[in-house]
């Protein structure tokens, strides 16, 4: 695959911590989700591909052409900021319009971009005065008015209330794809990830752990972290690992753990209904704690029961 | 207290603030409405004064922000070694009295100063070779101390930037300079038109810089006070009256401009951090800049320091003074003739500090707390002070206590009353604009707290309100002790001999050549003013 947009060993030391180096090919038209926790460099990276930080080593290359120490002013890379940084002093229009200084059909290009997030009519609004959502899609069409070759979103959903971050995920998703624009965005939440990004990059503590599709990472974990972060997973050690057919250290996810007449010996601490199913919150011989689901009447609090796995992935004890 | 004793108390704080702010502007407008004086006022030199008034501040303003905005920039973005030791250092003129400013910039730059000396000694001239005097030397005064408004002003804008709105303009292709002035202007433009405003008031009402330097040059404040001299009364009147009525519409004018506080209205953000400067060379010039700022704004006051050194005499045609002793400051401190006005500047600044700082209380607590139907009027009242210049006020009591007409006016002119009267009318609206904001932030249920823990309302207010409300109160009040005593417009227009305060003595002995006891006074009145003002900075 010849990359649309190369990472190539990317590297930016601070005088506590180091980011990279970190190389990452990202095809022409793909959404890139970078995930971490806080503190993972993820937003050190985005800011590295923008421009506002320059790399202590390594290359980014866009089509060929080297950006690494080109300005953002320069880059042509489209950025949504986490609280969008909308211009107060502007309306909603000339906040739009405010990268096509000097083209002569710039307002006509702002009320197209206006019309592509659903805000056709909006120019002359003040931004203050709209909802949060409206100022995020504000923020991408001002974006995307100049026809960036990247589009870069820091956490472009954290600001929304949850009952409209699902809805808005999808149709940002759509929009993106439509518009076909290469795109790497910023998140910490594991489910955002996975709805938006077409590929995911898990980053830890300065290093990339894994980048694959969401499935890829959920049931093939590169890494012990990885396997811990992406959704919900036990970790087995010791003779837990060995009761369940495993040795060093054993991850298994809690759909994966069923109910049986042997294995690993448990008493039900918890339970937890969601509808469908139920988390049965199990204890260990050992003081171990893990998690099963299950059918809802499965099995009542204080039962000693056994649970097998049916799949589980395998670690040595460094996590590898 | 209940609701009806607040309202009748809010009805005295009314009433008494009106008799001390508003009602002798009221006796100076029927005063001025006398026909001859009105003529009088319509021929052509005192328009002239009343315009050189409205330019020289203008001009003011445009030069104080050609210095301040640049030297805001320098420090609040970039990185260099002195910056946060030079970004005090270079706000320190405006915690100075005005006067000691003035007085330090004519030993330096004067005609006898330290500047035209070397001059003439360096080419050996037969004379110094410039007088400093006229409009020049009353706007280079101006702008030397009234920059800091626009600079620490612009600092506070600018540290309120979110400096991803500096990266989204770059992000969107703009330059260094488009982004300066496409979104950081535009965002710090409250900023800059509340220094602006600041500035235009304070030149407006600027009495030392055209009393000292103006020679046949005058302003309206200047000529008001020649006027009163001359005994034209009525005159006098009408020009207080027009000064003030400039001075209203210059405030309203600018407000229009000002603008809502946008940076608030959006979301949260992170200052831009001052950027190291990486370019050798660059680096070097801001470093250079910086400092050279530096001493060139803190030269004057060191100058003072020196001549207050100079016994009386000493020094006659030598670039430096040949002799340094601590001569003036033992006159200063052993003979009581001259020991007078040091203590009656400290006694009066701190009785009408303290009788501001209790007006201002009770404004706050019955403001915030009661809600008491008056409450806008004794906060414009509070205000008042402020929007007109010191002048008219020292002239508009001067009219009001020098007549016997009880209740509402007495004689007090002439007797020690009059001048801590005047000094606490222009300390009304420091204390009171600090402690009101002081009373907003404070969360009521502090004292609700405190009441329901068997507190009673004496006992909440010495170890709960007052407590909270220190960091304002220190603030208020150190900038209206400072304000008084270094006070000269009011004290010009109603001191006696007996009540004479430190300005006056500094004049006085420059008048009689003694400039070594000037300087001692006026290094008393900056390390004092100095003192006072960190105090009340500590949080």
């Amino acid at each position: 695959m010849t990359a649309f947009l190369g990472v190539e060993a990317i590297e930016k030391r601070w005088p506590d911590t180091t980011v990279g180096p970190i190389t990452l090919d990202i095809a022409r038209g793909e959404i890139v989700a970078l995930l971490g926790p806080s503190g993972s460099g993820k937003t050190t990276m985005l800011r590295l591909l923008a421009g506002f930080e320059t790399p202590d080593g390594g290359r980014i290359v866009v089509e060929g052409e080297d950006v690494t120490t080109t300005t953002p002013a320069r880059r042509r890379f489209g950025m949504v900021f986490q609280h969008y940084a909308l211009f107060p002093h502007l309306d909603v229009g000339e906040n739009v319009a405010f990268g096509l200084r000097g083209q002569a059909d710039a307002a006509q290009k702002a009320g197209e971009a206006l019309r592509l997030v659903d805000l056709a009519g909006f120019e002359r609004r003040k931004v203050q005065e709209l909802s949060g959502g409206q100022q995020q899609r504000v923020a991408l069409a001002r974006a995307l008015a100049p026809e960036p070759r990247v589009l870069l979103l820091d956490e472009p959903l954290s600001n929304l209330d949850p009952a409209l971050r699902e809805r808005t995920r999808r149709e940002l998703r759509q929009l993106i794809k439509r518009v076909g624009i290469t795109t790497v965005f910023v998140t910490h939440e594991q489910e955002e990830a996975f709805d938006l990004g077409d590929r995911i990059a898990v980053l830890s503590a300065g290093r990339l752990e894994q980048v694959g599709a969401p499935d890829e990472l959920y049931e093939r974990p590169a890494t012990l972290f990885v396997a811990t972060f992406v959704g919900r997973a036990n970790v087995f050690r010791g003779p837990a690992a060995r009761a369940l057919g495993g040795d060093a250290v054993v991850v298994v996810r809690p759909e994966r753990l069923r109910f049986a007449d042997a294995g690993l010996a448990g008493v039900v601490r918890e339970r937890r209904y969601t509808g469908a199913a139920a988390f049965y919150m199990l204890e260990g011989d050992g003081g171990e704690r893990f998690e099963v689901l299950a059918e809802p009447d499965a099995a009542d609090i204080g039962d000693r029961v056994f649970v097998q796995a049916e799949r589980m992935i395998r670690f040595t004890e460094n996590g590898r | 207290m209940t609701r009806r004793t607040a309202q009748i108390a809010g009805a005295g704080l009314a009433l008494l603030l009106a008799w001390l702010v508003l009602f002798p502007i009221l006796v100076v407008a029927r005063e001025a409405a006398d026909g001859t004086a009105l003529r009088a006022f319509f021929r052509a030199g005192e328009w002239s004064a009343l315009w050189a008034s409205v330019w020289i501040s203008l001009a003011s303003v445009a030069l104080a922000a050609a210095i301040g905005v640049p030297l805001a920039f320098l420090f609040e973005w970039f990185d260099f070694p002195g910056r946060k030791t030079l970004g005090s250092l270079v706000a320190l003129p405006v915690v100075l009295p005005p006067l000691v400013g003035v007085i330090a910039f004519l030993f330096l730059y004067g005609e006898s100063g330290f500047i035209a000396r070397a001059v003439q000694a360096l080419f050996g001239l037969p004379e110094a070779p410039w007088r400093l005097q006229g409009p020049a030397a009353i706007l280079l005064v101006h702008a030397y101390s009234m920059y800091v408004y626009f600079y620490l002003f612009t600092r506070a804008g600018l540290a309120k930037l979110d400096v991803s709105m500096l990266e989204a303009a770059q992000a969107l292709g703009a330059g260094r300079w488009a982004t300066i002035r496409r979104v950081v202007l535009p965002l710090v433009r409250p900023s800059l038109v509340g220094a602006a405003i600041l500035t235009f008031m304070t030149s407006l009402g600027s009495f030392s810089a055209p009393y000292v330097f103006g020679g046949g040059f005058r302003v309206m404040t200047t000529q008001i006070v020649a006027t009163k001299l001359n005994g034209d009364l009525p005159l006098a009147m009408v020009e207080t009256l027009a000064l003030a009525v400039v001075a209203v519409a210059g405030l309203l004018i600018l407000r229009r401009t000002e603008g809502d506080d946008i940076l608030v209205a959006l979301g949260k953000g992170i200052a831009p951090r001052p950027r190291p400067i990486r370019r050798p060379g660059i680096r070097a010039l801001a470093t250079v800049a910086g400092w050279g700022f530096a001493v060139l704004l803190l030269l004057p006051h060191l100058t003072l320091a020196l001549v207050s050194l100079v016994p009386y005499g000493a020094w006659t045609t030598q670039i430096l003074p040949p002799v340094l002793s601590l001569e003036n400051y033992r006159r200063l401190f052993s003979e009581a003739e001259r020991l007078r006005p040091l203590l009656n500047s400290l006694w009066m600044a701190l009785v009408s500090t303290g009788a501001a700082v209790v007006l201002a209380l009770a404004a706050g607590w019955l403001i915030v707390r009661r809600r008491i139907a008056l409450r806008r009027a004794i906060e414009g009242l509070l205000a008042l002070p402020w929007a007109l210049p010191g002048t008219v006020f020292a002239i508009a009591l001067a009219m009001t206590f020098s007549v016997h007409a009880p209740p509402l006016r007495w004689v007090l002119v002439g007797t020690a009353a009059i001048l801590p009267l005047a000094y606490l009318v222009r300390a009304l609206p420091l204390t009171g604009r600090a402690l009101l904001a002081g009373y907003r932030q404070l969360d009521p249920a502090l004292e609700e707290a405190a009441a329901s823990l068997g507190a009673g309302r004496w006992r909440t207010l010495a170890r709960v309100t007052l407590p909270q409300l220190r960091p304002g109160l220190a603030a208020g009040a150190s900038l209206a002790f400072v304000a008084a005593l270094g006070d000269i417009v009011a004290s010009i227009v109603l001191y006696t001999y007996e009540t004479r305060p430190i300005s006056i003595e500094i004049l006085s002995s420059l008048r009689l050549s003694e400039t070594g006891v000037a300087a001692a006074f006026g290094v008393v009145l900056m390390v004092v003013s100095a003192l006072v003002l960190g105090i009340g900075a500590r949080r």
